[in-house]
């Protein structure tokens, strides 16, 4: 075992030796307050305000049910819904659905163009613009790391004096 | 509950180094405890369930605060110099051997309290609650090298608050009340 590796098993049986002989902190006295006043409080609630595990049984249970069903009746009515609101709207929206596909061409025409141009581009460049970014970048997290370590600073250790 | 409103308050407490919001957890440690009540009334656990229960809600409460300190503080490296380790081994020796308790318990809860909250919950976490370091490692979300420097250097910046205002005079009487008549000037 090394020197600094003995300093350290030190340390920490030091520090543990501290911290467990302490006391337990003192609860404020206001505590049992509160929470007595908050179970006061919840109690007081209407049983429907409450957690569906506490309400009676004679509620629970069709409610339970009632969201049984529910489940899939909505799921079924919204099946339903989409299917007629598809077949609507399609007939409707016939010219601007043309609209839409032209500009789909337009674009796929521009990204054709970008693509060319890009490959015109000498890779030296493309090097270079990527070095250049990544030297940018490296700097300013630097600067960001520098100035958290400026406003969190670590404690002076070499206040201490004990030797 | 005033058997262990006490053990709630003091894991709080010493994670938070905030006593009102310790004191808001305790209330929701014990409110979650009577939701629970039929099953903890006669388990010998409680003590536990309640310490565990306390520990989650608390560092749950200090992660929805943590994530702005996290990103830079794992840049730096452990740079703690060993003389520095062993300067801050005897400051917490002479406070366990030199101080009267009240003084002590006083002056560590102070230190503790102005810890940064990524030394500090670390620290009370491996001490106080005996969580193994990959177990806090895991729990906070931060790499095993990470714990171990953070607690280290939790260590050593604890030693230096303890030290401030006192300990080194103490330190100092001490050797000169030991020292031969008439050696020093």
């Amino acid at each position: 075992m090394s020197s600094r590796d003995q300093t350290d098993e030190k340390l920490e049986r030091l520090v543990t030796r501290v911290l467990r002989d302490q006391p337990l902190r003192r609860a404020p006295a206001s505590l049992e307050t509160r929470v007595l006043g908050e179970l006061a409080a919840r109690a007081r609630q209407p049983w429907w305000r409450r957690g569906i595990a506490t309400w009676p049984g004679s509620v629970r249970v069709p409610v339970i049910a009632i969201c049984a069903v529910s489940v899939p009746a909505v799921w079924i009515l919204t099946l339903w819904l989409a299917a007629h609101l598809v077949a609507a709207t399609r007939s409707r929206m016939a010219g601007p659905l043309a609209t839409i596909r032209d500009a789909g061409h337009t674009v796929s025409a521009l990204g054709t163009l970008s693509t060319h141009i890009i490959q015109s581009i000498p890779r030296e460049w493309l090097l270079g613009g990527f070095i250049a970014t990544a030297t940018l970048y490296a700097t300013l997290f630097a600067l960001v790391a520098f100035g958290y370590s400026l406003l969190f600073p670590r404690p002076e250790y070499s206040k201490v004096h004990l030797t | 509950m005033r058997a262990y409103q006490d053990m709630v308050f003091s894991t709080a407490v010493r994670l938070t180094a905030n006593p009102a919001q310790a004191e808001d957890i305790s209330q929701e440690v014990f409110l979650r405890a009577y939701e629970s009540f039929d099953n903890l009334r006669s388990s010998s656990k409680a003590g536990g369930w309640l310490k565990t229960v306390a520990t989650n809600l608390t560092l749950n409460h200090l992660t929805r605060h943590r994530k702005r300190w996290r990103l830079f503080s794992e840049v730096f490296s452990d740079d703690t110099r060993e003389e520095e380790i062993d300067s801050a081994a005897g400051v917490f020796d002479t406070v366990f051997t030199e101080l009267e308790s009240d003084e002590r318990r006083a002056r560590v809860e102070q230190a503790l309290e102005r810890l940064p909250d990524h030394q500090r919950v670390p620290l009370v976490l491996y001490h106080y609650e005996e969580m193994p370091y990959q177990d806090i490692a895991d729990r906070l979300g931060i790499s095993l090298a990470k714990v171990k420097t953070d607690i280290l250097r939790g260590r050593v910046a604890m030693a230096a608050l303890l030290a401030q205002g006192g300990l080194v005079a103490s330190d100092d009487r001490r050797r000169n009340s030991s020292a031969p008549r008439g050696a020093n000037p």
